[in-house]
Order: C-alpha cells, then structure tokens, then sequence
C-alpha cells in the first residue's frame, strides 16, 4: 500500500531539479540523482509499471490464441488442424521484433497495443507446445480407457490434458514470455522512438542509448547500473522459475 | 428383473475399402465370463472395442446389431442410428463405464500420467456416485496396502500393479460388464494367475466379462464361454474343453500353444 501510493504520489514530469544532477546515493536518494536530478530508486519502481501490467496482457493474449488454437488442431485434427496450423505457422514466420514494430507504428506506441502485439507474437508458440503435446495423448491409452470410462470429449481435453498433463508446459511458456516482454520493452525504450517515451520511465529509457554515446550518467554510475542489473535479475529470475518448474515435472 | 446381456448379432468393420471383421455375432451375459480367442490380427480387439464404439482412428463399423439390454429390461441400441456417426456416439455415452467397462492391455499407458492413483479412482468413485472409499476399491481389487498405493503415481507402478489399478477403477465405476483386452499379457505368471484370479472374482459378483486373449490356457480357468477369432469372423465353440475344440482354427491355435508348452497331448 506504501509503495502505491508513493507511486502515484510521484509525478514522473515535475521531479526534475537541476540542482542535484547526477548526485551519488544520499540518504534521501537512495540509489542518488540522474541527469535531470530526478530520483533513481522512484524512477525505477516506477518504471515496473511499463512491464508487468502489460507482460500480464501479453501472456492473457497469448493463453487465449494459442490455448485454443493449439487444443482445437491437436485434438480435432484434418482439416480443422491444417488450417490452424497454417495460420499459426505463418504468423510465426515472421520475426517477434518485426512484428512488435510494425503493431507500434501502426497502432500506437502505448503499452496495451505492445503488450496485446507480444501475445499474438508469442501464440504459434504456445500453441505449437500445446499442439505437440496433445497429439500424443491424442491416440494414447489413457485417453482410450478415459472414453471408455464414459467421459465426455471437452472434459478429457480440458481437465485430463490440459489442466492434468499441459499445465506445467503453459506455465513455462507463459514465464518465456514475460522474460521476452521485459527484454522487447526495454530494447525499444532503450533504442527509443518506440515503447516507453520520457518522462516516463522505463529500466530500458533509463539506460538510454542517447545517454549511454554522451556519457550523461558519469556523474551517478549507479543511474545506469541500476536499471541494467534489474534487467538482468528479473530475466535470471524468470529463466529460473522455468528451470524448478521443469525439475519439479520430473 | 431380468438378467442384463450384451448382444451382438452381427458386426461389420472396414478400413480404407478392406473388411476387416465381418461375421455373425457373440452374446455376454451377467456373471460369465466369454473368452474370446484368436491369433494377432484376427480382430478380436476390433470386435471388442466395438462394443464401446471406440475402434481404433482409420478403422469404421460399417453394418452392426448391438443390444444391450439392462437389469430393467430397458433395451439400448446403439448402432441403430448407422450411419449416422454422431448419433451412434451420443448412444454410446450412456453405456460406456456405467455399463460396459474396459480394461486394456496396457495398463500403466491407461492411467493418466499424472494423477495419484487415489485421485483416479476417487474420480471414478464420483462418476458412480457411491459412498465406498477409495481404499476399500484398491483393496478389493487385491492391493494389500492399499492407502500406500493411493498415493503412487502410475509409473510407480509394476505392470501387474497397473492392471490391479485398472481393476479398481472398474469396481468404482460400477460397470456391469468387464471387456478385459488381452489383461495378462506381458506379465508374469505369478501376477497372471493374480490378475485371473481377480477377474473370476469380478464374474462371481455378477459381472459380465469377455476376456480377449491369445492363450488358450487360461480357458480351464476362467472360461464360461469360448469365441474363436479367425480372419474377422467368429466361431463360438460348443464346448469350453480343450480337448473337444470343434473348430479348425482353434485346434491349430491350441496345439501349437501345446507344443510351446511341451506337453503335446
């Protein structure tokens, strides 16, 4: 409840102060000043909100895709699969990045049509895992023994696969994901000109491509370091989380 | 009340334009057991799968007179609807489990891979809705530890366990008829002669099973009624004794079974 309110108690455009650029840690900034004398450590607080609500969209969007499409070809099959397949093949030919891109020029820059465009980028993903791993329950003998146990098709699919056997496969891709959106997000915020624009913050426009090539952080080292090994921590943290949930499958 | 049966009169299935099983039919009644023998490739699984309505992807019931009559008198016939596929599947939901069960030969790949055994048969337990207890079915089945069993996964299981646990679930389901597809095979004789002897206490209580096998030996065992399986067609033998096999497919059957044996008689 603190951190929210000291979140939104913080405006990202009034903190500039030009008399304390680019200061070291003091008790009052923690983690010191940037170049515009505005606080570090409430920057990149703040700066969570560029990735976790929409990396939350982004996997919503992509369980919804790729979920549905993936069940639907690698239980129906024939021509049904074909079709999906060949959509979800298709989108995924073209390259995440690009794709990202394109949605921001074409939509809007904001957050939501990132998030929502790496859901969609990300789905043939999910949906190829999905597809995989129900083909081969598909034709299987518990899915045999489960019919003749007199259950109906939908409840096999939904509860004994995909819930029972597919759960730990979509919380892995999910956790994929997130690391991907974190690492999208930050890049073009980084390189600028799309995702998060100033004076919002985001770990990515803190680092700062434009502040990296004039050196604008000399001054508070820490003004970069921070936000990098933030980065850095949430992707080791995710690639960890999907490594225990793959140990813990066995 | 009358007796609940299952009656095939006759059955036709095709594969891509070839007949597999075309042949006249076999009934099944309340507390026997029907073995249905015959070599690899004979379809006897085709006709017993075709009393679930489940054959196998590729595989059609073209032409079929199934009835099922229930301990009511209350007849069902599934195939009534041919061709009309869905149709004949909305029939089948009525009998699959609560009437006719099934229990394959491989046990352990009939399990869902992840759900504790306890799990497994609690979900069949609620299917049946009855009030018995998930160790009670374990240890009818014959486990002796059987709340150590509920909480093993199935690929904790040996085969013959595995097959046990097949069993379970049938008792928790409730089924009042067993299609048991070739159950011993692959396992040891001591586990064998266990599983059998599960199954003809299964008969005991009233259940109908049609045991599909490949060995004549368990036929003085177990076997009420015997059905020989050649080419897609049925025979059903007059005579349950090995030694008055009234037909030639089964004769051959049996004597090389005696010969692998070594006691040619």
């Amino acid at each position: 409840m603190w951190l929210m309110s000291l979140l939104s108690s913080y405006d990202v455009a009034s903190d500039v102060n030009v008399a304390i650029i680019s200061q070291p840690p003091s008790p009052e900034h923690l983690l010191g000043t940037d170049k515009l004398g505005r606080d570090v450590a409430l920057r990149m607080l703040h700066a969570t909100q560029a990735f976790v609500g929409p990396g939350i969209l982004a996997a919503l969007v992509a369980l919804m895709i790729g979920l549905s499409t993936g069940a639907i070809a690698g239980w129906y099959g024939g021509h049904v699969a074909s079709g999906l397949r060949l959509m979800t093949t298709s989108l995924a030919s073209i390259p995440r990045f690009v794709l990202l891109l394109l949605a921001s020029s074409i939509y809007g820059r904001d957050l939501t049509t990132l998030g929502i465009a790496a859901g969609i980028a990300y789905s043939p993903t999910l949906s190829e895992a999905v597809y995989a791993r129900i083909v081969t329950f598909r034709d299987s003998g518990f899915v045999l023994a489960a019919k003749a146990h007199g259950l109906s098709s939908l409840r096999i699919l939904t509860y004994h696969i995909l819930w029972s056997n597919c759960k730990e496969l979509i919380w892995r891709n999910i956790l994929a994901l997130f690391g991907f959106f974190l690492l999208i997000e930050t890049t073009l915020s980084c390189i600028g000109g799309f995702g998060v624009q100033e004076p919002d913050p985001s770990w990515g426009n803190m680092i700062g491509i434009g502040d990296l090539q004039i050196g604008a952080n000399t001054g508070n080292p820490l003004a970069t370091w921070a936000p990098v090994l933030a980065i850095w921590l949430v992707l080791t943290a995710v690639a960890a989380a999907r490594g225990t949930s793959v140990e813990a499958n066995r | 009340m009358s007796m609940s049966k299952i009656e095939l009169r006759h059955l036709k299935v095709t594969a891509g334009g070839k007949t597999l099983v075309d042949t006249t039919g076999l009934t099944l009644e309340a507390g026997e057991a029907h073995l249905l023998v015959g070599a690899s490739g004979s379809g006897k699984t085709l006709t017993a799968r075709s009393l679930l309505g489940i054959v196998p992807a590729g595989a059609n019931v073209t032409d079929a007179e199934l009835i099922v009559t229930l301990e009511d008198g209350h007849e069902v016939k599934p195939y009534q609807a041919l061709p009309r596929r869905r149709a004949v599947e909305r029939n089948f939901t009525s009998l699959r489990g609560d009437v006719i069960g099934y229990l394959p030969q491989d046990a352990r790949g009939s399990l869902d891979p992840l759900m504790r055994i306890g799990a497994q048969v609690k979900a069949c337990l609620s299917l049946n809705q009855t009030d018995e207890s998930v160790e009670s079915c374990l240890a009818r089945s014959g486990f002796e530890s059987p709340e150590r069993i509920a909480n093993l996964y199935p690929h904790e299981l040996s085969g013959g366990m595995a097959q046990r646990a097949g069993i379970a679930m049938l008792l928790a389901r409730g089924s009042r008829f067993v299609i048991a597809d070739e159950p011993t095979t692959g396992l040891d004789p001591t586990v064998q002669e266990g599983i059998l002897s599960e199954l003809s206490r299964l008969r005991d209580s009233g259940v109908g099973i049609l045991l599909i096998t490949h060995d004549l030996r368990i036929v003085p065992r177990l076997a009420d009624k015997l059905s020989i399986m050649h080419e897609g067609t049925l025979t059903e033998c007059s005579s349950v004794k090995l030694d008055e096999l009234d037909s030639a497919p089964a004769r051959a059957l049996w004597s090389a079974t005696a010969r692998i044996s070594g006691d040619l008689r």
